[in-house]
């Protein structure tokens, strides 16, 4: 009587390989449409949503609020300017990794980073 | 470098890519279909139609793949789901009894040739124990793994491929080469 290990050998090599033969086309053919919004209209809908916002803020406010904060930026002094402004580069830079991470699928796995 | 199957899952999630998908499909089409013809003792056509039933709901329930268990793993799993569904409801997941294999395994009614013989021999396991060896001798699957895609006891499965196992080299034995 065979061995298991014969045995199993023997199995793997009954089993042959099944060619495709048009197997995945038939499977990707049946697969649900992917429905993705248009990136154009994406970024319409943001710019869109932004606009009203700064509207709406213009509105309550009477329009006086916006052109104080104006004022009061100007007043500040340079070296102030400069830290906010570096400080909104370095925000909106860690968003911009962090989204890129997210859709880098190899990058995710390298960093093992859970987001 | 090859994408491993974490990878290409990884896409299919990320972008619903499914080129990424039908690479899937390709790398693992012949260890499902292989599964399933055995399951259904050979009829090709049901086969085929389980296993592509099974890649649909492998792309429909990727987000639920959380990565515990190797993906060859998951889609044996749900393959197996969908056999055990349809052969419900055709109400044939009865196996064949020992008598009929008993019956069956005359010498002179099957072709010479190891091939044929083992398939043959296979074919006549009952279901749950043809389906045990199957996954773990044929596709390399650990009893563990194996008793994840069934969803029975790990000794459940160790029992079915042992006696499996004895079956088919009883019947090796009986019908010649080695």
């Amino acid at each position: 009587m065979i061995d298991d290990e014969t045995l199993d050998r023997q199995l793997r090599e009954a089993a042959s390989y099944i060619n495709d033969d048009g197997f995945t086309a038939r499977v990707i053919a049946r697969l649900p449409a992917v429905r993705r919004e248009p990136q154009w209209l994406r970024a319409l809908i943001v710019l869109g949503l932004a606009l009203l916002g700064t509207g709406v803020a213009c509105v309550i406010g009477g329009g006086h609020v916006v052109r104080e904060g104006i004022i009061e930026f100007a007043n500040f002094p340079i070296w102030l300017l400069l830290v906010f402004a570096f400080g909104c580069g370095l925000v909106v830079g860690a968003f911009a990794v962090i989204f890129a991470i997210r859709k880098t699928p190899e990058v995710r796995d390298l960093t093992r980073l859970d987001f | 470098m090859e994408l491993t199957d974490a990878d290409l899952v990884a896409r299919v999630l990320a972008d619903d890519d499914q080129h990424a998908f039908g690479e899937l499909v390709r790398r693992h089409q012949s260890s499902v279909r292989g599964l399933l013809r055995q399951l259904t003792r050979t009829d090709i056509a049901l086969a085929d139609d389980l296993a592509q039933e099974a890649f649909l709901r492998v792309y429909k329930n990727i987000r639920s793949f959380r990565g515990e268990a190797r993906f060859s793993t998951w889609l044996y799993r749900i393959a197996y789901n969908c056999f055990r569904e349809d052969a419900r409801r055709r109400k044939e997941l009865v196996g064949v009894d020992e008598d009929q294999w008993q019956a069956e395994q005359d010498p002179q009614t099957v072709d010479p040739g190891l091939r044929h013989d083992l398939m043959h021999a296979l074919n006549l396991l009952p279901l749950h124990e043809r389906t045990a060896v199957v996954l773990c001798c044929q596709n390399g699957l650990s009893h563990d793994e194996a008793a994840r895609v069934l969803e029975i006891p790990l000794g459940t499965v160790k029992t079915n491929v042992l006696r499996g196992r004895e079956k088919l080299k009883r019947t090796l034995a009986a019908w010649g080469p080695n």
